[in-house]
């Protein structure tokens, strides 16, 4: 058993392939078991729960019922599990893609472009050449990856050798894939003859991947990505050449001063980014459309920034965060058949999801004041409890002034950005008060204050329900800010006679 | 029957349009620039127009004025552009992580919206357009007044932007603290200026001005919002900004090129029907001709500090 498998001059000792696959293995369990990975799990989990409950706002705002829609979303990820494997299969190829330049310091946008091209260049070995079962599959993945690769490594190498930024260059191929797989398949050689519509034909029998579990959508495609997670995560911590794409990541100068060569770094990092995404389009083509649609992927190069940005760009994580997406697609489409909720909504929830991950200080920051907030309630429960009591108010002022104004949403501009003020106020409020911010009376009164406006506003368009609930809402603001108003001025007195 | 290649109307038709295609990418490529040479990089260009879009159309809708439309839709851009601004800038999170998340966010509440305020997937309602400029007297001229007979005002506010950008940028202590924050922000620091506000207020702009930019797809170039109508043009924007070097004038010029790359080919699908059959063709060459452009031209330069949130130093 050896203590520390990342230290370098034991990893010298220990050569042999065996060794290196077992110290690999090891060391997936140790990162598991780090005290680093175990607090970016609870980040995540964190944020995604944050990110429902603001999901939850914007459907009570928009008028669907939260409830009804969660239950579905999970519900449909439940039902349909093959779906949302099948679904992440491309995610987790396209994230492992991103995540794997982004290791060496490159971001590529463009791997939508290195999908398209993949996943055309498959499609065309599938119906044209006649292969038997095993050897035409083959093939199609080897010539879908290749083409990926050989896509990926053009702006790769204009960036290592030319300087050119591979955010624009990898835009832009991207963009030209799409157009040229748009021609290819309209007017072009690989158009499906007699057809209306812009498509390739059927690739044959012999190329399509197998369906796993008598699922009509799931295939062998899932396996494959899977199995490529642990080869990518083996290709970055256990090889040298990884380890060099790391080295020119983190920092490109020091890696160059170490004698690596940095260019070919990241020429490599790319084509091989350029085939993860070509093979995530081989595995959709060949597993389940089997034939090429123009724009089939919708997307599919984007949302593998977003796994892979949500993953850390950690093999694993990517793995992660592919099934969450996953699942959130499939049970996507079950909520908008069932409870009515558009599958748009899906789409907000993956970015409030992103957002919250992309801020981890925030958690932090919320669970540093929610433990002093708490300790200061118990110390001082004359003011803390006012307090916590506006705090309640607080949460129930943002939810109650997108309610109020929710049956006004389609009619009246301005009762909608007076309750969205309010929302956002009622927020800050609270804020203040968990943050034991001096300002936490003055804006209690303040928000009461507009709270009356809403009122006479209602009055004014004779929306009853406005004009009662403000008035309610108002009256207990008041009452709340001088309820505050005299503890505070209690406790500095107790300060001043104990001083 | 082939239409004159030398028509002039043809060629005012030709720079019109290059003109109207350009003004959203030359403004979410200026906004982007505040951003970036302040130290922030902001790949949510593409949510912030979007949510432009989207707003300026409401707003619209509801006051029936488009002018409203407009001054929302600026502080919507803005809106949204101030959280990727406390999540990069006060949380310190990671910045294309969170324009990533902005993308998201407005692609999917705009069309969730969408279905919510028109109940249709898809296209909102028509609403009012705004006004066009029409310059009286220069109608007759040829190819001026084929240009500048009658434009969106959003234009004539875009070559604004650009003169004063620039001016900002190189002319005034605001614009040098913006350059020094995105290139040394611990000297700014010891000369007494807050990074965290100067950086807030630059991502701040970005979004106001790609906010702009969204409106005039929306209600300047158009008349309604159309789902994900934005349709890349905010990346194209940051690729416009990139080759134009950072910089007000560059990102200018490289945001008319792409415009003028994409009336191009308008003017190709118009003049030469027999290429019909060439049409995506066609459409793919000049992100071509881009990629080998900048393989020509090299290296380029972002701001040093860019990407890296800056943390004062604790005093010992």
């Amino acid at each position: 058993m050896i203590e520390n498998p990342t230290t370098s001059s034991q990893e010298i000792e220990e050569k042999t392939f065996g060794n290196r696959i077992s110290l690999w293995f090891d060391s997936i369990v140790k990162r598991f078991q780090s005290k680093d990975f175990q607090k970016d799990i609870w980040h995540t989990v964190i944020s995604i729960i944050i990110a429902l409950g603001v999901a939850a706002i914007i459907m009570v705002a928009t008028g669907y019922d939260p409830a009804d829609a969660f239950s579905a979303l999970g519900l449909g990820a439940i039902l349909n599990f093959d779906q949302v494997l099948w679904r992440s299969t491309p995610l987790m190829l396209a994230g492992l893609s991103v995540a794997l330049a982004f290791k060496c310091g490159l971001f590529n946008i463009g791997a939508e472009g290195q999908l398209y091209i993949g996943s055309l260049a498959a499609t065309a070995v599938g119906y044209m050449i006649a292969l038997p079962i095993v050897v035409h599959q083959l093939a199609c993945i080897i010539v879908g990856v290749a083409a990926g690769l050989l896509y990926g490594i053009v702006p790769g190498i204009l960036r290592a050798y030319r300087g050119a930024h591979e955010v624009v260059t990898t835009m832009m191929l991207s963009y030209a894939a799409v157009y040229f797989t748009q021609w290819m398949v309209s007017q072009g050689p690989m158009h499906n003859p007699g057809d209306w519509r812009s498509i390739s034909p059927v690739i044959f029998d012999t190329a399509t991947l197998p369906k796993l579990l008598g699922s009509s959508f799931l295939s062998t495609g899932f396996i494959i990505a899977v199995l490529c997670v642990f080869a990518v995560d083996f290709f970055i911590n256990k090889t040298v050449m990884g380890y060099e794409m790391r080295a020119v990541g983190s920092n490109e100068d020091a890696a160059r001063t170490a004698g690596i060569n940095a260019k070919k770094s990241m020429a490599l990092a790319l084509g091989l980014s350029g085939a993860l995404a070509g093979l995530a389009g081989t595995v959709e083509i060949q597993g389940y459309y089997h034939r090429f649609y123009d724009q089939w992927s919708a997307g599919l190069g984007f949302d593998g920034i977003t796994v892979a940005v949500l993953g850390r760009n950690n093999p694993w994580g990517v793995f992660g965060g592919a099934i969450f997406f996953g699942a959130l697609k499939a049970g996507g489409s079950f909520m908008q058949t069932n409870a009515g909720v558009p599958s748009e909504m899906v789409q907000v929830i993956q970015g409030l999801v992103v957002l919250f991950v992309a801020a981890p200080r925030l958690i932090d920051w919320l669970s540093k004041h929610g433990v002093e907030y708490a300790n200061w309630i118990k110390s001082e429960p004359k003011a803390g409890i006012p307090s916590i009591v506006a705090f309640g108010y607080g949460i129930f002022g943002a939810l109650m002034g997108i309610i109020v104004v929710s049956p006004y949403v389609a009619s009246n501009f301005s009762l909608l950005i007076l309750g969205f003020f309010i929302s956002m106020a009622s927020l800050a409020v609270m804020v203040f008060h968990f943050q034991r911010d001096e300002r936490r009376t003055s804006s209690t009164l303040g928000i009461s204050l507009v709270w009356l406006i809403m009122a006479l506003s209602g009055l004014a368009f004779l929306a009853t329900e406005v004009f009662v609930t403000s008035l309610i809402m108002a009256g207990i603001g008041f009452f709340l800010s001088i309820l505050l108003k005299r503890t505070q001025s209690d406790i500095l007195v107790i300060k001043e006679e104990g001083t | 029957m082939q239409a004159d290649l030398f028509d002039l109307a043809l060629i005012g038709w030709l720079i019109k349009t290059t003109i109207q295609f350009s003004t959203p990418l030359v403004l979410a490529a200026l906004g982007g620039m505040y951003s970036e040479k302040s130290g922030i990089v902001n790949i949510g260009l593409e949510g912030m127009m979007l949510i432009g879009a989207f707003s300026a159309v409401a707003a619209t809708y509801f006051s029936d004025n488009p002018w409203i439309g407009v001054i929302v839709a600026v502080i919507a851009g803005g809106a949204l552009a101030a959280v990727h601004a406390v999540i990069t800038v006060k949380l310190k999170g990671n910045h294309i992580v969170s324009g990533t998340g902005v993308i998201l966010f407005a692609t999917g509440f705009t069309t969730l919206m969408l279905e919510v305020i028109w109940s249709q997937r898809g296209v909102s309602d028509e609403v009012t357009r705004l006004p066009q400029v029409v310059i009286p007297g220069i109608q007759g001229i040829p190819i001026i007044g084929d240009v500048f007979g009658s434009l969106e005002p959003i234009v004539y506010m875009m070559f604004f932007a650009v003169i004063i950008s620039w001016f900002v940028m190189y002319k005034t202590p605001f614009g040098l603290r913006i350059r020094a924050s995105g290139e040394d922000p611990s000297t700014l620091d010891t000369a007494g200026v807050n990074v965290s506000t100067i950086r807030f207020i630059a991502v701040v702009i970005s979004g106001c001005l790609s906010g702009l930019g969204g409106a005039y797809l929306s209600i300047g170039y158009g008349a309604r919002f159309g789902k994900v109508m934005t349709n890349g043009r905010g990346f194209i924007a940051l690729a416009a900004l990139i080759f134009g070097g950072w910089t007000p004038i560059g990102s200018f010029l490289a945001g008319t090129f792409f415009g003028f790359l994409d009336a191009l080919q308008a003017f190709i699908s118009l003049t030469m029907p027999a290429l019909a059959p060439y049409n995506n063709f066609i459409k793919m060459i000049p992100f071509v001709l881009v990629v080998i452009a900048l393989a020509g031209i090299g290296r380029s330069r972002p701001p040093k500090a860019v990407g890296t949130p800056y943390e004062k130093e604790k005093p010992a």
